[in-house]
Order: C-alpha cells, then structure tokens, then sequence
C-alpha cells in the first residue's frame, strides 16, 4: 500500500525533479566550448539576464504565445462543436465517432505533418486540385507561411480539445437545458448561460492541453512555418545545437517551464475552489 | 368545459415502435389541481412534457388558453415546469436560479430581485439565496425548484413527480404545502405521479392513465366510488372484484361490507373463515377465505373500544352487501 | 518528433551506452553514406557485428559526444567547424596509422586541406567533401530570365536577379557557417571574416534578398526541387544532384542542375574518427580500414553524388561520376574554393544570432 502511495512521487523526483535540478545547475554556470560537457559550472544569472535584455528571446517568446494562442482558440472553435455534437449524438454511435477523431493518433506524428507539407506545397495536392479545377490559377502558397503552422497545430492538437470537452459535455444533464427552456431561454441563450459556464472546466483543460505544448512546439513550425515564424523551440534548439550553448539553453528551458507552470498553477486552484463549492 | 386552460385533441406520440401517448384527449380547468395519475410508462410524462413543448406529438394538438401550441417552442410557452430531478443550474445560486426566468424576459434588476425575494418567501428560503444548490438539502433543493418554476406567474404550472425524490414523511407536509401555495396563488397545477394516495389527497380532479390513453377521468370521488374499469378499481385504493356475469363484474371496496357473526338480512352475503387479521388501530383488515367469492378484504372501522378486536383468526364469519354497495363494471 | 528523438537519445547516451562485447563496432553516421552492400561485406568478412546508427545533423552528433560516454567506435563530423571544435574539447583518440594498411590510398590534396583543421592529420580521416553551390530547374529559370548567370554568386545574392524567380520558390541552406561566407564571397570580403562591420555588410545583403525567398531550411530543398515547387535553392552539391537524380525519375522529367559558383565555393568535408572512451578500439581501426578501401569508398561516392577523399577510388567510379566537373571540380576550379574556422564561442554566437536575425527580419 505506502509502494503504491509512494509510487508517484517516486516518479516525480526521478522523472521530473531530478532533471529540473541537473538543468537548472547548467542554467547557473557559464558556456565553455572547449570541455566536455561544455558548461563550466558555477552560480551567476548571466544566462537569464541575457534572456531579458536581448529582445530575440522576447521576440521569440511573444511570437510563440501569439501563435499558440490563436491555435488553440481554432481548436476551441473547431472543437466544442465537434465535442458538442458527439456527446449529443445517439449513445451507441459515439464511441465510433470518438474513434475517429483518436484515428490519427495511429500513424506517426512525423508522417502526418509531412502529408500536410504534401497538401500545402506550390506544386501540393490543394494546389493541383485549385488549378485543375479552375478556381485559381495562381493559388498561393500556404507550406511556409504562419497559416500553415496554425493549421498544423490545430490538427494535431485537436483531440486533446475534443476529448476533455467531450467527457464535460456528455455529463452535462440535458434536462438543465431543457428547464432553461422552460424558462423562456432561447436556445443561444440557453447555450451561453448554462451549457457553456458548465463546459468552463473543459475549456481550461482542453485549452491548457493545446496551449502548453504549443508554445514549445518545435517539429510543426519547422517544417510547415516559413523561416521567418520565430519561436521559442526554436531558439531553445539554436541555442543547445547551434550554439553548444548548453547553460543558455538551460536558462530558456527553465523560463519556458515557469512561464507555463503559471497557468496551470491557475487552473489547479480554479479546479480546488470548484471542488469545495459541490462540497 | 367551457373555457379550459389546456385543451388536449388527439394527442400521439410514438417512439420507434413504442406508443407512449396513444391518442388522448383531454381538458383541463382553471384553476384546477390536476392529476395525471398511472404506473411508471404509461405515457403521463409524455403527456406533461408535451404540454411543456419539450417533446412535440406526431399527431393531435394542445391548446394553452385557446391557442393552438402546434410548432410553438417549449421557451415561447406560457407556463413552466418543475422537473422530477429538479433541474438546478449547478453553477448559480439559489437566487439566481430563482431568477433565471425573469432575466431571461430582461425584466429590471430592482424587480428581479424583488420577486425573487417574494417567491423565496413563499417556499420559506428567505435566508438560502446566496446557497448553491450543492450546498442544500434534497427538500430545500425541491422547493427552490418550486420557487423558480412559480417565480413567473405562470398560467400553468407542470409539476413532474414533485414529491418522488422526498422522504415519506417530508412528502406529506410538501403535498399540503403545494396544495395551500396552488390555493393562495390561484394557479392551475398539473401533476405527473405513479403514488394514487398523493393523487387523491391533492388533486381536485384526476385522470388515470395506462399505456397512453386516458382510463378515466373525474373527481377523486367519482373515480373511488365509481371506478369506469377494473383497471381504475384495482389502481385507486382497494376493492375485491369478482364477475358477477359473463363479462360483468362487480368491485367492492372492503369498507362497503358489514362483517358478522350471523349471517346478516343483506341482498347479498357470504361465509368463510378469517384467514388474516391486521389491526392498524383505527380499523382492522380482515381477509376472509369464502366458498363462494375467494379470499375477501373486509375493513371495519374500530368505533368501540374493545380487549381485544372482534373476530380472531380462524372465526366463521358472515359478510354482507346490498345492491348499491359496489360498483358494476362491463370492462 | 525529432525534438524528443533528440532529447530521448540524449538521456540514452548518458544512462547507459551500447553494451561492451567482443566482435561488434558501433558506427554512429549520416543516413545513405556507406553503400550497405559494402557494410554487409564486412560483417561477413571479418564476424565483426556493425551496430549502424544514423543523425541528419553534426548538431546532434557534437551534443552525444559531449555528453560523454556515448559509445561509439566511428563517427563521421563535418571537419569544420565542427571537428574542430571537438578536437578542443579533446573528443578524439589520436590515430594510430600503423593500424590502418589502406592509409596510402588518401588523396594527397584533400588531406593536406583537412591538415588545416586537423594537424598532421592525426585524428581524422576524410570520407566524402563537396561544395555548397546553386541549384536550379533549368526550364523554370530559363522561362524567367534567358540569361541568367547560373554559374555566379549573383543568381542568390543580387536582389534584381533573385526577385525574378521569386514566384517559383527559392530556397536557401538554413545554416550561418554556410551562407554568410557565401555572401561575404559575393562582396569580395574574406569568406572566413569574424569582423562585425564586414558580416554586418554580408547581413545588409541577406536582408535584401530575404523577401523573395521561400524559405531558409538545410534539407527541404530536395524534394521541393525534385517536386517543382521551387526552382532555385542554394545548397550542397550531394543534396542537389540527389534531387536532379529523383526529378529525372518523375513523370514530369524535370531537368535540375548543379552550378559551383566561379566566384569561389565554400569545400566542405566530412571526416571519420574515433571518439575517446571507444569501447571496441581495434573493431574501430578494422571500419576505418574498410572505409579507406578503394570498392567501398567508390561505391559510397555513388550513392551519394560526392567525390570521396580516396584518391585510388577515382579509377573505380563511373565517368558520370568522376567525370562531373560539379563533383570532381577541375584543379583550375579548386583553386577558388575556400574554407573558414569555427572562431570562438563569442562569435559563434553573435554569428547564429545574427542569423536568426536576418531569417526572421526581427
């Protein structure tokens, strides 16, 4: 029973905390290219000062919350109603349809980023159509731009928005809405004021889910985002593979984690103080 | 009935191959408490949720103060529900759940929270307005979903199993409350239940259903004293039925027969042996095991004090009725 | 996910390494750079076990070797600035060629070029080397401009010549070793210049033509030209001429061409050596061996499209190969090449965030 209890914080020292500590003694040191590994170590925050005083981590960090801030509100548009109509759909139809949007989690994530390249190139599959078709002579080129990584990134991020939502919506009691109904709420009204304040925990969870892991998305920008798309996985790599600069990297590794643990941290005292309200 | 507030022609609704509404007609008058009365799937759910707008028949209409309610949706209707789950909006409080309906006809602050005071009152919930409905219990939980149904005024007022989810001795006091708030407000109620001793003692008139039709319909009176079938005879209180012809039978509530220990001068009689005594204080149950009739249920009303009751087990006795005592019934 | 493949093999590295064993080497190397039959041939000549693990980039091979303990016999660097670096971090096992009985068959040349970076050549051995140069889709550019100067540093760097092909793609190597030496060249400055006011002008030329290309990316140009969604990258000789191979193969026959700048080409190499801390030592010096034998190196030059630094191999390769001036460059050709040194940390630095600069225009 205690090897059971003690399981998971187990898992956490060794998994998470131990790591953190390693990374954050580098992120301490000084560069030194020639010893391997190639950190002098030492205690001085030159590394994090230099994060605030070249704009390029600004930038980058700013770049990288705007752009997985509007992919996950297009998950969150494409993926309440897709998690709406699920949970609204007849009982013996929905694992089916929850099999369907889990479907593309089967092939590798590589694989599919590379298809979407497929689809959005000059000469892709979208263009061909475009031009065989005739309604565009001269399509643009999506492969390359911003578009294109938000649209990478709501695709492969789109199931960790469905399914949170889906587990809130199909609890939800239809005959709460149909009392909203009863007293006299339109069905847009109805939506806002019930169905939508009780999918809240959905939301978080499922915009935290794509919101995390997109702001250090990495793989997605570089290969459907133009050159120019600048984004903190990006500059972390530049800075660890490029660079060798191991304790820089570190610094940028320990920024982006605190910056995100903030949110979740939000998030876990939203869930705590909603627990002790049904209490 | 010459100006009801609901006027149900026809009525159907099927679900796959299942009927659960079979054609029913039906009025009902200002007013009134309304009983919608049968076992668990005989359509009066259906039948209310109907009415409500929440499920729309195949065929038939429903009339809400003399207009046609065909394709009018649940949120446009004039009256509103008080569901058997209650149906609270978990993430509001009390008040605001009180209040949800005024705000949704985009009444004033100053009167919403007027009204919703008044109608808290009413349920006695003045000071459990800043409560969430987690917070309370499944009898506070019933009356604020009574508060937020009658907060509206509504002309008619649907009440799904009200007392369904209470505890037996709370139910008895919420069924003269509801009764005494249906008096005071001058509103026209209609309840759904499946318990016909909640039916009876509440309603002024009642309609018993089975498997989506209309057995019958009339006072709580008329439907003990005068069941139309063996289905409402055996449904409402108690009788013995016995066929008196072929397809004629006569239902016999057990109090409308005289117990003796000689046989009595009644048109009709009969003997046999107490197989069972229950004493309940008031009265005593006797089932007697006759030759001619079965096993009868006889109460007789325990007027006199006595050592011990009058007959015991394995007694000989004479029962006896007259002509008008029971109820003939062709179905 | 190359990302957690990366960091996943990190971790790997610093666990555990290949196991210790008695008739096995671990050759950790780039994809499609030995011909596998030839690696076949060695596993069963000498019994010896060959653990190949492929990388796509110096960048992840330079992260497990300072990690330490990676366990690798053989791995293949590029020789600058990479090699060079890693010799300062004191990586490599000095060579000892009394070992090596196929050492005479190195070309001369290359290996007085390698010497550079490696004194006395006492640590690496070169394997493959090429040149970083224009290519293009023929049709395409011929379409748009009729005499373009395919052959000059002006078809990339020249804004009023670009801008022409603007609208069917270009492409450039997403590397700052690697172009703005280019352009440095272009201005007639040294390629190998540190100075900040002579990369600030290689940087002023970069941002001029930055809106008219696609994209800055070290692999991507392959399919792309092969593909025809672009008609004009600039990048390695191997990498283009495997796209001219993949396009001749395509229903559409498209015609794509390698050009070496005559301004100059930047030559880059790739070497072989033995990390410290090799488990299998002697199995190491047995691959070496193997990769300086004349069959393999030739085969492998066929695979690849790169001259090899074997000078006895020549005589093996087809004359497509070996008579290609674009990657066996004339001796007058050769004369214009030219490398650059890694510099120091520092530079590195200002270099790659100079880089980012110029590709995100921020």
């Amino acid at each position: 029973m205690k090897a059971v209890i003690a399981a998971p914080y187990t898992w956490l020292v060794v998994f998470f905390l131990l790591p953190f500590a390693l990374v954050l003694t580098i992120a301490l040191g000084t560069n030194d290219p020639d010893s391997a590994p190639p950190v002098a170590l030492g205690f001085g925050f030159e590394n994090f000062a230099r994060l605030f005083t070249d704009k390029l981590y600004l930038t980058a960090w700013l770049s990288s919350i705007r752009i997985a801030a509007v992919s996950t509100l297009g998950c969150l548009l494409l993926g309440y109603p897709m998690a709406y109509a699920i949970a609204r759909a007849a009982p013996a139809r929905r694992p089916t349809l929850l099999m369907l949007v889990m479907l593309p989690f089967w092939t590798s994530f590589l694989i599919r980023v590379y298809a979407w390249m497929g689809l959005l190139a000059e000469n892709g599959i979208l263009n061909q159509f475009l031009r065989w078709s005739g309604l565009s002579a001269h399509p643009g080129t999506i492969l390359g731009t911003e578009w294109a990584v938000h649209l990478g990134i709501v695709y492969a991020y789109l199931p960790f928005m469905v399914l949170p939502l889906y587990v809130l919506l199909e609890k939800l009691d239809t005959s709460l809405l149909e009392a909203a109904a009863d007293l006299g709420a339109r069905p847009v009204a109805a939506f806002l004021t019930v169905t939508l304040p009780l999918s809240l925990p959905g939301i978080i969870a499922g915009c935290l889910m794509v919101f995390i892991p997109a702001v250090g998305e990495f793989v997605i920008p570089d290969l459907l985002g133009g050159t120019r798309t600048l984004m903190i996985g990006k500059v972390l790599w530049d800075e660890f593979f490029t660079n060798a600069d191991w304790p820089l990297a570190s610094a940028v590794a320990i920024c982006l984690l605190v910056l995100l643990v903030g949110p979740i941290a939000l998030f876990q005292r939203q869930q705590a103080k909603g627990l002790e309200r049904t209490r | 009935m010459t100006d009801p507030i609901v006027r149900i022609e026809g009525v159907a609704k099927r679900y796959g191959a299942v009927t659960a509404v079979d054609g029913v007609d039906l009025e009902i008058a200002r007013g009134e408490l309304f009983a919608l009365l049968g076992g668990s799937g005989c359509g009066k759910t259906t039948l209310l949720r109907a009415i409500a707008g929440l499920e729309t028949p195949d065929s038939g209409r429903i009339l809400i103060d003399g207009q046609d309610m065909t394709g009018v949706p649940a949120h446009k209707r004039p009256v509103n529900m008080m569901f058997q789950s209650y149906a609270l909006f978990p993430h509001m409080d009390v008040a605001a759940n009180v209040g949800y309906g005024l705000r949704r006809e985009g009444r004033p602050k100053p009167e919403v929270a007027r009204r919703v005071a008044e109608a808290l009152a009413l349920v006695k919930l003045e000071a459990l307005g800043d409560r969430k409905p987690s917070q309370l219990s499944g009898g506070q939980r019933q009356r604020v979903a009574l508060a937020r149904a009658l907060v509206k005024q509504p002309k008619l007022l649907l009440l799904d199993e009200p007392l369904a989810a209470l505890d037996r001795k709370l139910r008895e006091g919420t069924r003269f409350e509801l009764v005494r708030l249906q008096e005071q407000l001058g509103l026209t109620f209609v309840v759904v239940t499946h318990d016909q001793e909640e039916a009876m003692s509440m309603a002024t008139r009642l309609a018993v259903m089975n498997a989506g039709r209309i057995v019958q319909t009339g006072t709580p009176h008329e439907l003990y004293e005068h069941p139309a079938t063996r289905f409402v005879a055996d449904f409402i209180g108690v009788a013995n039925i016995f066929e008196t012809a072929p397809g004629r039978w006569l239902a016999l509530r057990p109090e409308k027969i005289a117990l003796s220990a000689e046989r009595p001068h009644t048109a009709h009689t009969a003997t046999g042996k107490v197989a069972d005594v229950a004493y309940e204080g008031d009265r005593s149950l006797y089932r007697v095991a006759t030759h001619s009739h079965g096993t009868m249920l006889v109460s007789t009303a325990n007027v006199h004090r006595t050592r011990d009751g009058a007959f015991r087990r394995g007694d000989t006795v004479w029962l006896g009725w007259s002509d008008t005592s029971g109820q003939v019934l062709d179905a | 996910m190359s990302r957690f493949f990366v960091l996943g093999s990190l971790l790997v590295a610093l666990v555990a390494g290949p196991a210790f064993a008695q008739g096995q080497v671990n050759v950790y190397n780039w994809s499609d750079y030995i011909d596998p039959a030839q690696l076949k041939n060695f596993a069963a000549s000498t019994k010896i076990k060959v653990n190949y693990t492929t990388y796509d980039s110096n960048e992840i091979l330079d992260a497990k070797l300072r990690t330490g303990q990676a366990g690798y016999d053989v791995v293949v660097p590029t020789a600058s600035p990479f090699l060079v670096r890693q010799l300062a971090a004191k990586l490599y096992q000095p060579l000892d060629k009394s070992k090596l009985k196929n050492y005479g068959n190195l070309d001369p040349k290359t290996m007085a070029l390698l010497a550079k970076y490696d004194p006395d050549n006492a640590h690496a051995i070169p394997w493959m080397w090429g040149t970083i140069g224009i290519g293009y889709n023929t049709v395409e550019i011929r379409k748009r401009m009729n005499n373009a100067p395919v052959d000059s540093l002006k078809m990339i760097f020249d804004p009023a010549t670009l801008s022409r092909f603007a609208d069917c793609g270009i492409m450039v190597l997403d590397s700052a070793t690697d172009v703005l030496p280019a352009a440095l060249k272009y201005l007639h400055l040294d390629p190998d210049s540190k100075k900040p006011e002579d990369l600030a002008k290689a940087a002023d030329i970069l941002m001029g033509i930055r809106p008219f290309i696609r994209k800055f990316h070290s692999s991507e140009y392959i399919n792309a030209l092969a593909g025809g969604d672009i008609c004009l990258a600039f990048g390695y000789s191997g990498d283009i001429l495997q796209a001219r191979d993949r396009a001749a193969q395509s229903a559409e026959k498209r015609d794509i061409a390698y050009t070496i700048p005559h301004e100059g080409a930047m030559v880059w190499m790739d070497v072989a050596a033995i990390p410290k801390g090799a488990p299998n030592v002697d199995n190491a010096y047995r691959f070496l061996d193997f990769m300086m034998d004349p069959k393999v190196a030739a085969a492998s030059s066929t695979l690849t499209n790169y001259a090899n630094g074997n000078a006895a191999a020549t005589a093996l390769l087809d004359k497509s190969i070996s008579g290609n001036k674009s990657i066996y460059p004339t001796d007058g050709a050769r004369a214009y090449f030219y490398t650059i040194t890694p510099g120091t940390a520092a530079e590195t630095r200002e270099r790659t965030r100079l880089w980012t600069t110029i590709k995100t225009g921020q």
